[in-house]
């Protein structure tokens, strides 16, 4: 190319470089320079104290995960930290969005109320959440026993079959009323015109939901989904102040697993492997739901 | 030979302590005496009642050796929040009295995990800040010498052997890495057995002096439909080992336990199976509230303020805690833990919690020494006891814990100082290990795994680390 040419380009899109150029130097610095330092780090042993790092040892932190009992009870609770949450979240979320897009008496008020745990302290709700929980004394045990269900009161987060489900029901508990808000612009945003259509040709509520409004509402079903896939995967300070990835590690997550290896255990090499992972995973969640939606895009202008 | 100086008169510490085992009345008291002398140093003397009017601190507050040139502002991160009021006290004592020029900062973290991060980053990156850091005996203080983070108080004990000797000797043992002492404790305190003295005189029962009375009183209490011990295993990573410890100091294995932490020693040894298999009897006994895991501090001082449950397994840490909790009228009493073995003592596990140490980085490494003898040294350490409720570093006179006595107002002060010479240690070094035995007692408490197993893997984990880089004690 000649020099002339490039020179006219580059002044023909400097206004666009000269306005993402800062936001590219805070991503370059912030993201992209700590996530390559991360994977580099994770070829090396290092123990986080001592200011030079260990040695280069390859794969070996990958090959040590792999081999690790834990790591992989970790990323099995994780899979099923976003197998569980995401659905209820997502739709629970639909359900109570479909419900306050009606005319109700109480709309306002119920919208805020179930968007109030969003907006708590996260800290907050998982010391409620402790106490709700607690066997002896708790609020759970207490109603069951009340209630005549006695026989149903259990030490939720003490009993490793039972914690894991405990807290992602704290989970979506916190993070419902997002889904809801969100789903509920969605169907605000939706074209009335196409649902009267609907209804003058005789759909019924149910029809007019499962085959009018949930079709128009898959991207939105979809982004949040996302969002939910991802911050299913990141969870770290719910776990990490409810239980602490216990007992016997029955709520031992990634990120959970990371912080221990990092700060407990002083393998910063085998916690970068971690975090690399799961930056990966997280990426490629996020790369096959662009495809999925793309897909579907294009399926539907076809 | 340093002076302890009293209102109007001179006394040794040797007398002073003397004379504080005279006054020593609990007979319990005295039968632990003797033991506690190889083990922990000697017995600390009750206190003497209080004469009329105000007393003082009856210790001199030494000056600094090194003084500060110009205006300088020493950092200190630590992670104890109830403790700064106190430590700014005597900072800025030590500022108005000896050294004008020495200002102590204060960071205090949430937490031990968010402060221990902060520091390790500090450390990694070559930081001259903070001057002065709290650190924790074990895994922590293994990290921060192995990495010549923080300097050794070697010059400073040779310099001054008398401040070393305020130190209750295994305090200083549990910091003592690759034979230097690497940390001095601010404070030291126990866990021990509160119970409801109330609900024992109501029920017609005994303190109990073996495991065996202990189960009879769990029996009695579950009977009445009261929970006999309110246990927060679910606080934190160490409490489910709580058990484990009192077995081992019962047993006299805490030795054993420190080889094997050291990689010297297995751990499936069958003195140290019979620690879990303790673990996994007294989850089955029915002694503890309904799952111990699931239970957390604030929990279990509820349960146990409101009546629900007749003893709370605690620290001496919790003190302030339960107070708030506690109507008037309860009746608060304490215990040791009873004998885990026929014939064994009543074991105590003893901690120093909170520890000073200097970074290596430190622009005013003297300064900080100094800082540190000023908050630990033999003044400081009543003054930072007195209105806290733990117990000191070392051995205080009975003039000054009667000082402490005029602002404390709690009864149940002395008793702990009592116990803390009897106490034997809880502390396990190495990182991999501790996070074993941590999986492990929770594996046994929620009955998953057997006590030869979790041994085993225990001694899986700590043959994975391999040979130690350092040695403890």
């Amino acid at each position: 190319m000649r020099p002339a040419t490039v020179r006219h380009r580059w002044r023909r899109h400097a206004a666009g470089y000269a306005f993402t150029g800062p936001a590219l130097v805070i991503l370059a610095a912030f993201l992209l320079y700590p996530i390559g330092y991360s994977a580099w780090l994770s070829l090396h042993e290092w123990d986080g104290y001592t200011p030079r790092w260990g040695p280069f040892v390859g794969l070996e932190n990958y090959r040590a995960l792999a081999g690790d009992e834990v790591f992989w009870r970790a990323t099995l609770n994780s899979i099923v930290f976003v197998v569980v949450r995401t659905p209820l979240e997502v739709g629970l979320g639909f359900l109570l969005a479909l419900l306050l897009n009606r005319r109700l008496a109480a709309r306002s008020l119920l919208r805020t109320l179930f968007f109030v745990p969003v907006v708590m302290s996260l800290i907050v709700v998982t010391i409620i959440f402790q106490r709700v929980y607690e066997p002896n004394t708790g609020l759970l045990n207490t109603f069951l026993t009340a209630v005549g269900l006695g026989g149903w009161a259990h030490p939720w987060l003490g009993d490793p079959a039972t914690a894991l489900p405990a807290v992602i029901a704290v989970s979506v508990w916190k993070n419902v009323g997002f889904s809801l808000v969100i789903l509920l612009a969605g169907l605000q945003g939706l074209p009335q015109d196409v649902l009267e259509a609907a209804r003058v040709d005789g759909a019924n509520a149910w029809q007019l939901t499962l085959r009018m409004i949930t079709p128009l509402m898959r991207p939105i079903l979809a982004l949040t989904a996302l969002l939910s896939i991802i911050g299913s995967l990141k969870v770290f300070d719910l776990v990490f102040i409810m239980t602490r990835g216990g007992p016997t590690y029955s709520t031992e997550v990634l990120a959970t697993m990371l912080y221990r290896e990092a700060f407990e255990l002083n393998h910063m090499g085998v916690a970068s492997a971690i975090a690399v992972i799961l930056v990966a995973v997280v990426l490629s969640i996020a790369r096959v739901q662009a495809f999925v939606m793309r897909e579907s895009r294009e399926g539907e202008a076809a | 030979m340093s002076n302890v100086t009293g209102p109007g008169r001179r006394m040794s510490r040797r007398r002073l302590l003397q004379l504080g085992l005279l006054s020593a009345t609990a007979p319990p008291m005295l039968l632990h005496s003797r033991r506690a002398a190889a083990q922990i140093g000697g017995a600390q003397p009750a206190p003497v009642p209080a004469p009329a009017g105000e007393l003082k601190n009856p210790v001199e507050f030494k000056g600094p050796k090194v003084k500060a040139s110009s205006p300088t502002t020493l950092s200190f991160w630590q992670y104890v929040g109830f403790h700064v009021e106190v430590q700014k006290f005597i900072a800025e004592e030590y500022k108005r009295r000896h050294d004008p020029n020495v200002s102590l900062e204060i960071t205090a973290y949430p937490g031990l995990n968010e402060q221990r991060v902060g520091v390790k980053s500090a450390l990694a990156a070559q930081s001259p800040t903070p001057d002065i850091i709290a650190i924790e005996p074990g895994a922590y203080a293994v990290d921060v010498s192995a990495s010549g983070s923080v300097r050794d108080f070697t010059r400073v004990f040779a310099e001054d052997p008398e401040y070393k000797r305020g130190f209750w000797p295994n305090a200083l043992e549990l910091l003592t890495i690759n034979g230097a002492v690497v940390s001095v404790p601010a404070v030291t305190n126990t866990v021990i057995v509160y119970y409801n003295r109330g609900l024992f005189r109501q029920h017609g029962l005994e303190v109990p002096d073996t495991l065996d009375d202990l189960k009879k009183i769990g029996a009695a209490l579950n009977a009445k439909g009261t929970i006999p011990i309110a246990y927060p295993a679910g606080q934190d990573r160490n409490f489910p080992l709580f058990p484990y410890y009192t077995y081992a100091g019962g047993t006299r294995a805490d030795k054993l336990m420190r080889e094997a932490d050291l990689g010297l020693k297995p751990w499936t040894s069958p003195e140290l199976v019979a620690g879990a298999e303790f673990v996994e009897m007294m989850a089955k006994s029915g002694l503890y509230a309904k799952g111990p895991l699931g239970v957390k501090e604030p929990d279990a001082i509820q349960i146990f303020a409101t009546g629900r449950s007749a003893m709370f397994w605690g620290g001496q840490w919790m003190r302030r805690s339960i107070r708030a909790a506690l109507p008037p009228s309860f009746d608060l009493g304490l215990f040791p833990f009873p004998a885990v073995v026929a014939g064994g003592h009543k074991p105590v596990l003893s901690s120093v919690g909170i520890t000073l140490t200097v970074n290596a980085r430190s622009k005013h490494p003297d300064l900080a020494f100094e800082m540190i003898k000023a908050l630990t040294g033999a003044w400081g350490k009543i003054e930072y006891t007195k209105n806290l409720g733990l117990s000191p570093n070392g051995p205080i006179g009975a003039d000054a814990i009667a000082y402490q006595m005029q602002s404390l107002k709690d009864p149940l002060y002395p008793e702990f100082l009592k116990l803390q010479p009897t106490g034997t240690t809880r502390v396990i070094f190495t990182p991999a290990v501790e996070e074993a035995m941590t999986q492990g007692m929770q594996a046994l408490i929620t009955g998953q795994k057997t006590p030869k197993a979790v041994m085993e893997s225990v001694e899986a984990a700590s043959q994975k680390v391999g040979t130690r880089k350092f040695r403890a004690g």
